[in-house]
């Protein structure tokens, strides 16, 4: 009788095997193949703090079972064997928070299980690596060791040593005792400083505990027939309806999340493996509608049999967000509110910033080409100096700010800037982070001379990292124009707390005034207190907005209607 | 009262700012820097815009002249060279981090973090906390030789404090007292000190 773990097919709730195990369950549900896995269940925690930081009396026993349930499903043996069993260990909460362990990966490794994997998947540099992330990893997420990383010239023995004395205790020899150690971090990362932080502020109860997903890991890498990729039921960039993907044949994650080797795009799949890739698209297709968005898929390959490691909600690009809000609801996938809530007000700034017409860059002049550092296009005079900058805005003049390298004394400058060059410093360079910050078109490290193009009119391309001569034809989307934003707009209007009116001749209105935009939602919603119409620039912004919902004005004038429904529609849920 | 050079120093740090955040990076009260602020501007060494002060250029070139005579023997002091070697390494992870967190990857391209993904946000908090737990005995270790640095210790916990709060502009934010704002003050703090250049 299982008094402390679960299976995925146990049907318990996501309050207790938490989040991630609860999407592992669900995919099992749905018929596709998830590695075996076992899951140490959220009362477990509570009873380890009850306990005084030990994991209650007999658990181990039951975890045994269970490792030994999943050697007999893989075929595999943990902590030994010809054909070694290896585990995952993860943190699983209800709901995601800071503080909680990473995941462990690789346990179960040890010297003869190198030698027995290396012989398995012929690639002794493989079982090596495998070996050393694994002791990395499990000295600083479990024994809280303070070590570099582990040289890659050392021999096992020697990592062994430098992980003894950067943590103070003998290194565990036995494979049950890392599993061990490895779950009671888990349960100790749960009331870590700043789990216990966020917690507070967000009103969560201490007591709704991890869960510890234990699984076996599977192989990418063992023959022709193996291989790891990555799966969007949709193309993420822009929206479009066909999958999109990448597989790297022979491979183990780590190589992909390494860099080391370039995956092949989807078709390779299909030229190699056909069977597999029908048989992934068709669980693709599933996952989207269970989860009624589009899904970001990790899978491995192992002998010819498909394995799903993960699906979750795929991160998107701003066009991509529009595109796919108005795709789903003419589906009959989700509801009207429902696409409005997905789409932020910033992605659609974001869709509507002004951007270089098609052939634009044909024949015109490079001044300087540089690392992109903050996307969007900005265009104007090259001043050098952030106080000129500022003196130039201020008359009305559009200018672009040059610079060796900027420090704090240019943030007013870049304020008033519409783009930022440097010449030196990359994409994490003071000037890269501010612009991203501002939301500026900024071009870093185009080398010397840029301060020399002062006084010359250029153009700025901060996705390509381009300056160009004199000022190319940009176009400036309109929101009315775009069939996805029109349609949101129509969605939006009759939800919006307030009425959105395109700014056109008149001049109704009051207009707060232009320090405004540097006010708190608070102040500012003081300042528009007993106001019926409201216009001006901190109206294009979503605290100004949300601060005339909390005001109760009734109308708002703006340049742009929908990113302004879409912050109306944000402020009323609430903060 | 305090050293009318060193509230140009700290003027000359926050390059454009007000009373209070020239008081703020060298933690001592408004009350004693603001009328410091206003003799230099009589002097003609600062000028005061809508209340934000900034270094005249002769008064920067004047008090850069005299870091050498003023700071000689802190640039000797191991204990501060040593902590500034500590901190460069530590410094490169911040960055690198501020620039995770400000951008995501969308199938292999890099576009800005639109914070839809709370997994990933959380983590880039996490590896924050981290570093920070990695910077504070270097910031300590400052603080031991010149102890106004503990005021960038306690603007630097200030604005983790806040962003694990779930204040997500304080981490990078350049309009408020983010980590990278007190971080990027605390670096060209050192510079200054140390008469070491920024290496981008």
């Amino acid at each position: 009788m299982s008094r402390f773990t679960v299976g995925l097919d146990s049907g318990a709730g996501r309050a207790r095997i938490g989040n991630k195990a609860a999407s592992l369950a669900r995919m099992t549900e749905l018929g596709l193949r998830v590695p075996p896995a076992f899951v140490i269940t959220t009362d477990v925690c509570r009873a380890y703090f009850e306990n005084g930081q030990k994991l209650p009396a007999g658990i181990m026993d039951e975890i045994r079972t269970e490792v030994a349930k999943l050697e007999k499903d893989v075929g595999r043996t943990f902590g030994g064997g010809e054909h070694p069993l290896l585990l995952s260990v993860r943190s699983g909460a209800p709901v995601s928070m800071p503080g909680m362990m990473d995941t462990v990966l690789n346990l179960g490794t040890s010297d003869d299980v190198e030698a027995a994997l290396a012989e398995e998947t012929g690639s002794p540099t493989f079982a090596r690596d495998t070996h050393r992330r694994f002791l990395e990893m499990f000295a600083r997420i479990v024994l809280k060791a303070t070590i570099t990383e582990l040289p890659r010239d050392a021999t096992s023995a020697d990592w062994r040593a430098i992980i003894e004395k950067g943590s103070g205790r003998p290194y565990p020899h036995d494979a049950h005792e890392r599993l061990e150690l490895a779950i009671g971090a888990v349960f100790a990362s749960f009331h870590s400083r700043r789990a216990k932080k966020y917690r507070e502020h967000h009103g969560i109860p201490h007591d709704i505990g991890t869960a510890v997903t234990i699984q076996a890991m599977v192989f990418g890498n063992l023959d022709h027939r193996s291989g790891t990729g990555v799966l969007f039921s949709r193309n993420p960039l822009d929206g479009d309806r066909a999958p999109y993907g990448e597989y790297l044949p022979r491979a183990q994650g780590e190589d992909v999340v390494s860099g080391t080797r370039q995956p092949l795009p989807l078709s390779s799949l299909e030229e190699q493996l056909p069977g597999i890739h029908v048989e992934l698209l068709a669980a693709a297709a599933r996952l989207e509608v269970d989860a009624r968005d589009v899904q970001d898929i990790e899978f491995t390959v192992q002998k010819g049999e498909l394995f799903f490691l993960q699906t979750r909600s795929a991160k998107r690009s701003p066009r991509a967000a529009v595109r796919l809000a108005r795709a789903f609801v003419a589906e009959g996938i989700i509801s009207e509110e429902e696409a409005l809530s997905r789409v932020t007000s910033d992605q659609v700034r974001a869709v509507l910033r002004p951007r270089l017409a098609h052939d634009a860059t044909e024949g015109a002049t490079v001044l300087a080409r540089g690392e992109p550092a903050g996307p969007g296009v900005g265009q104007g005079g090259v001043v050098t100096d952030p106080d000129e900058a500022e003196r130039q805005r201020e008359a009305g003049i559009d200018v672009v700010l040059a610079r060796a390298t900027t420090s704090p004394e240019d943030v007013h400058g870049m304020l008033a800037a519409r783009a930022v060059i440097t010449e030196t410093g990359g994409s994490t360079s003071h000037a890269a982070v501010v612009s991203r910050a501002l939301g500026l078109p900024c071009v870093v490290g185009c080398g010397s001379g840029c301060e020399r193009l002062a006084g010359r009119t250029v153009t700025v391309d901060g996705d390509k990292g381009v300056v160009y001569e004199g000022l190319l034809p940009v176009v400036r989307p309109d929101e009315e124009a775009d069939e996805d934003l029109r349609t949101l707009i129509a969605w939006a209007i009759p939800r919006a707390p307030l009425g959105v009116v395109r700014a056109g001749t008149d001049r109704d209105g009051f207009t707060p005034p232009e320090e405004a935009i540097d006010l708190d939602r608070a102040a500012l919603a003081q300042l528009l207190a007993g106001k019926d119409r409201v216009r001006g620039a901190v109206f294009e912004t979503t605290v100004g907005v949300m601060a005339a919902v909390d005001a109760g004005v009734r109308t708002i004038v703006v340049h742009r209607r929908l990113p302004a429904l879409l912050a109306s529609l944000e402020a009323r849920k609430g903060t | 009262m305090i050293d009318t050079q060193l509230v140009m120093h700290g003027l000359a740090v926050k390059k454009l700012g007000s009373a209070a955040s020239v008081a703020a990076i060298l933690g001592v009260e408004e009350a004693d820097v603001a009328p410091v602020l206003d003799a230099l501007v009589a002097e003609k060494k600062a000028v005061n815009a809508r209340g934000n002060f900034m270094l005249t250029p002769p008064a920067q070139a004047e008090l850069k002249e005299s870091y050498a005579g003023t700071f000689a023997a802190l640039r000797e002091n191991s204990d501060l060279t040593g902590a500034y070697d500590r901190f460069e390494v530590v410094n490169r992870e911040v960055k690198q981090l501020v620039t995770d967190w400000q951008t995501m990857t969308v199938a292999g391209e890099q576009v800005p973090n639109d914070h839809s993904d709370a997994d990933y946000d959380a983590k880039c908090v996490d590896r924050l906390g981290e570093l920070h737990e990695r910077a504070e005995p270097i910031v300590s270790a400052f603080a031991a030789v010149v102890s106004r640095f503990g005021a960038y210790g306690k603007r630097l916990e200030a604005a983790l404090d806040k962003l694990e709060a779930g204040e997500q502009s304080f981490f990078s934010g350049a309009k408020v007292d983010s980590y990278h704002t007190v971080w990027f003050e605390l670096h060209e703090d050192l510079l200054r000190l140390l008469g070491r250049t920024r290496d981008e």
